[in-house]
């Protein structure tokens, strides 16, 4: 959709939503606008927002889409703007007004079912910090990077290490704004006053919930997450391989034991560029433009001691069930002969490791944004693969092949689910490498082509990438993506709310396209 | 995300005592690119903090406390990478810096920190440098 919105908040506009919010929450500088960019776009021209305005209550989110369904003016929602990588702040459509939800902040919690109910605002460390204040009886899980908001990375699906890593399915009730103003509660908060909101997420007929992830049907304002009960030991261990094609024996050890049950968590296996991309730059081994040569590779993995891929598995619960387990654990990882296989224990009451395994806040994994030494950022690329290690294989080596071809470095990573693997590509950007930068979006859309050649989509992808990601889900004529216009429609004729996240689009902006 | 290098670098802590540390060399939470061995900094850690302090807690430690990305990256070209030891800082720098981002450092928009909390934590920053906190 070539299109851009010519609705930028007239004086009056701007007047109106400061009588909702006050004047000092609303942005409409020069560096304001600056401020909500993406700092990790493949094209700093584009998805430049008008501004933004930032409410406290759900009452303000009411009030300011009443304001922009009268004045035709287009909001982008963020929970905190962090999703870095994939936009960050930006909005999709250039000219939208950031409606900025940061400063919702409010956490319940029920220690007793351990539930918490969360306004967009609340960081991973905000909740870190309250469930420390709560003693700890509920871990949380993290993503790599827990700058961010927790509702909002559960919101674009993202993941973390604990077995409550795959977040999206821990949401249980939420509370949206609709385009019209409307409150509604999904599952049992639908219910009014029903003391089961965070306790079972269906409800009487259709459930909801993900009615309003990756979406723009609605402003949600409030989610309630399942958080894991603290474990009473965690068992487990680091291991390395040594050669590329290590990656196919390694899915299908883990797959049946994450399906069987036996680990929980969703492991990930990472290749060794993930690991040095942190600890180092490029330019302290190479000045050689293009994909980095492998007698390169080899001397980086030889100083940080790292195999060519490289997962951590972790068992959590009784101490007498962990044990049990690591045995198998154990023995299953052994028959792959690994080049290192380092045991990792701890029961509770014993100094913890401060990591994503258990779900301690972090963000020293954003120091990849730094690879290349200057101005840097990444971009992913994730689709998602059946648990098959011929067919991760198979990906790996395609996708390799391509990163060689458009001359860039290879960051990746298998992420387990229960039943499928995401191979999350962190594509790093030298923004200082003006020819590099060309490069960037042809790739990209490349691979994604690729990917789709092979039946794949995409589980997430970056503001530049989501029509073409929705293209690639075409059965029966993309009828999905029709579907998603007439929800669109039915509930945001004029595309108030995030229009174009995810592809969708509503066919007023269709025509207007056209 | 990182696994490799939590691997490398925080699994030896967990085991201590049990199969000894492989780079032992590597403090916890040390500020020259490490990761975070130890607890992150939060608000909760200095419950006697003062306005600017508290604000810094909970709007930058994340990233400027050991073991942040912040830190991390900043150990590469500083010889003190805690902002909170800096001595060289103004707050016009550090309120420019943090308005416009700075390096990899994505700004921060007003409605994440306002202009009265930007201005705490700028004043915190440049008025006690090198204290021990």
């Amino acid at each position: 959709m070539a299109i851009s919105s010519d609705t930028h908040p007239s004086p009056a506009a701007r007047r109106a939503f400061a009588a909702i919010v006050g004047d000092d929450n609303v942005f409409f500088d020069e560096q304001d606008r600056l401020a909500y960019q993406d700092k990790f776009a493949v094209d700093d021209a584009l998805h430049h927002p008008a501004g933004a305005v930032a409410p406290a209550t759900v009452e303000q989110v009411q009030a300011i889409l009443q304001v922009a369904g009268e004045r035709g003016i287009r909001l982008w929602p963020i929970s905190r703007g962090k999703n870095l990588g994939y936009g960050g702040s930006a909005p999709v459509l250039a000219g939208s007004v950031i409606l900025d939800l940061s400063r919702m902040k409010k956490i319940e919690y029920d220690p007793a079912n351990g539930t918490v109910l969360l306004e967009p605002g609340v960081g991973f460390y905000d909740l870190y910090d309250f469930l420390k204040t709560k003693g700890m009886k509920h871990w949380l899980s993290v993503p790599g990077n827990s700058w961010g908001s927790v509702v909002g990375n559960a919101l674009d699906r993202g993941v973390g290490y604990t077995p409550y890593g795959e977040h999206a399915t821990k949401i249980c009730g939420m509370e949206a704004v609709l385009a019209d103003g409307s409150v509604v509660r999904t599952g049992m908060g639908a219910l009014d006053g029903a003391p089961t909101w965070q306790l079972y997420r269906f409800g009487f007929g259709p459930g909801w919930d993900q009615m309003f992830v990756q979406s723009n049907f609605g402003v949600v304002t409030k989610m309630g997450l399942w958080l894991m009960p603290a474990p009473e030991s965690l068992m487990g261990m680091d291991l390395e391989f040594d050669r590329p094609e290590d990656l196919g024996p390694l899915i299908d050890a883990i797959a049946p034991l994450r399906r069987e049950g036996l680990l929980q968590q969703s492991p990930t296996i990472g290749n060794w560029l993930r690991a040095a991309a942190i600890l180092t730059t490029r330019g302290e081994w190479t000045d050689q433009p293009g994909a980095l040569a492998d007698n390169v590779i080899t001397a980086i993995r030889k100083k940080f001691h790292v195999g060519w891929w490289g997962v951590s598995l972790r068992l959590y619960g009784r101490e007498t069930v962990n044990k049990a387990a690591y045995a198998i654990l154990e023995q299953e990882m052994a028959k792959l002969k690994p080049m290192s296989l380092r045991p990792a224990i701890w029961k509770a009451g014993e100094a913890l490791e401060a990591t994503g395994w258990t779900g301690t806040p972090l963000t020293m994994p954003m120091q990849n944004a730094n690879w290349h030494g200057g101005r840097g950022g990444h971009v992913g690329f994730s689709p998602i693969l059946p648990q098959s290690g011929t067919a991760a294989m198979a990906q790996f080596q395609r996708t390799y092949a391509r990163y060689k071809e458009y001359g860039m470095d290879y960051q990746a990573s298998f992420a387990f689910g229960e039943r499928h693997l995401i191979n999350v590509n962190a594509v790093l950007l030298n923004k200082d490498d003006e020819a590099m930068m060309k490069r960037v979006d042809p790739f990209l859309r490349q691979l994604i082509i690729d990917a789709r050649a092979q039946g794949y989509g995409e589980y997430r992808t970056h503001l530049d990438y989501m029509d073409h990601v929705a293209d690639t889900y075409d059965f029966n004529g993309g009828v999905m993506a029709r579907l998603n216009r007439k929800v669109k429609d039915a509930l945001d004729p004029q595309g108030v709310i995030a229009p174009g996240k995810s592809g969708i689009w509503p066919s007023s902006m269709m025509e207007q396209a056209i | 995300m990182s696994r490799q290098a939590w691997t490398l670098l925080a699994a030896p802590l967990l085991l201590v005592g049990v199969h000894g540390c492989h780079r032992s060399s590597e403090a916890p939470g040390a500020p020259d690119g490490s990761p975070p061995l130890s607890a992150p900094e939060t608000v909760l850690s200095r419950p006697d903090a003062g306005p600017g302090e508290g604000l810094y807690l909970e709007k930058c430690a994340m990233c400027h406390g050991p073991g942040g990305m912040g830190s991390g990256l900043l150990a590469r070209r500083n010889d003190q990478p805690l902002l909170t030891k800096r001595t060289d800082l103004t707050v016009d720098f550090v309120v420019q810096a943090a308005r416009t981002g700075i390096g990899n450092m994505p700004a921060i928009p007003r409605g994440e920190v306002s202009d009265a909390d930007m201005a705490l934590i700028a004043d915190y920053l440049v008025s006690a440098p090198g204290a021990a906190r």
